[in-house]
């Protein structure tokens, strides 16, 4: 009895998983950091090309693959409109600042707006025409002649005014 | 048994409806399971002022504070929805003094969906 109580055990004990199987994890908790240089605070897109480069990125994914790539699965995954990679000791004010003009660039609001009631194609036609006007103002701007123009409206009026024959004339009718 | 997150993500939702607006706060891991979440209903805020930057603000605290003690020091900020409320969340999110990746918007854009109400 004793037997085979003592081999059921040593069998069960092989089979359940033994408290130290465990991997080793790496004791410093690897960097999540992304990939990607922070210097140029203007560029909103990320290069996903050489995630893992240094050898201890490399152990990383073998011993725990799923946090060697989660940082790259993050950043394939999803759609995003816009991204601002934040630096450690950037000031609140200059990062919101940075964020909202990042927005304005990509439209994201106005875009919401237009979005929120439909939109007729009369409306759809004005907003065209607004938009190619805000577009083409930028692209030609405004020649700086307007003081000699304003001059030859002027004269123009006083000769079309001279010339005006509605008055009747001075004299006698002829008939 | 979840790990404890050591980089987390936290996703403001502006909900904008045509009846209500609200702030929602989730925070999850990196591969996405929700550790905690908030929303300025659940601060306390009803009606109209659910939609102001104060309940926002408010919401991001809490969300923050619940997984502050599991040891969170990287997050990584995603934003959805129009709205002023999305200013303040972020600066709320910035003096908890946890470290911030990046900053995203993630505001679901239609390929041209459906038909919306009519302008009223």
């Amino acid at each position: 009895m004793a037997f085979s109580l003592t081999s059921l055990s040593k069998s069960l004990s092989s089979l359940l998983p033994s408290q130290h199987s465990l991997p080793n994890l790496p004791q410093n908790p690897p960097n999540f950091a992304p990939p990607v240089s922070q210097s140029d605070p203007k560029s909103t897109s990320i290069r996903l090309s050489s995630c893992l480069t240094t050898p201890a990125e490399e152990t990383n994914a073998i011993t725990c693959p799923s946090f060697a790539y989660a940082n790259t699965l993050f950043f394939k995954s999803g759609h995003y409109n816009v991204q601002v990679v934040v630096a450690d000791n950037e000031p609140e004010d200059k990062l919101l600042g940075r964020f909202r003009r990042a927005v304005f660039k990509a439209g994201v609001i106005q875009e919401c707006k237009r979005r929120m009631f439909f939109e007729s194609s009369q409306e759809k036609k004005k907003r065209k025409v607004r938009e190619a006007s805000k577009r083409n103002r930028r692209r030609r701007p405004k020649p700086k002649d307007s003081a000699q123009s304003k001059e030859e409206t002027s004269k123009k009026d006083d000769d079309e005014e001279d010339g005006d024959n509605w008055e009747l004339p001075e004299g006698d009718l002829p008939y | 048994m979840l790990e404890p997150p050591l980089s987390c993500q936290l996703s403001i939702t502006r909900k904008s409806a045509l009846s209500f607006n609200n702030t929602i706060v989730t925070v999850t891991d990196v591969w996405g399971r929700v550790v905690s979440w908030s929303s300025a209903s659940t601060c306390g805020f009803k009606g109209t002022r659910k939609g102001t930057p104060l309940a926002a603000q408010t919401a991001v605290g809490n969300a923050i504070r619940a997984v502050v003690d599991q040891c969170m020091q990287r997050a990584e900020v995603m934003i959805k929805g129009p709205g002023l409320e999305r200013d303040a969340a972020l600066r709320a999110i910035r003096r908890s003094g946890i470290l911030l990746s990046f900053v995203r918007d993630v505001t679901p854009m239609p390929h041209n969906g459906y038909r919306h109400p009519k302008k009223t």
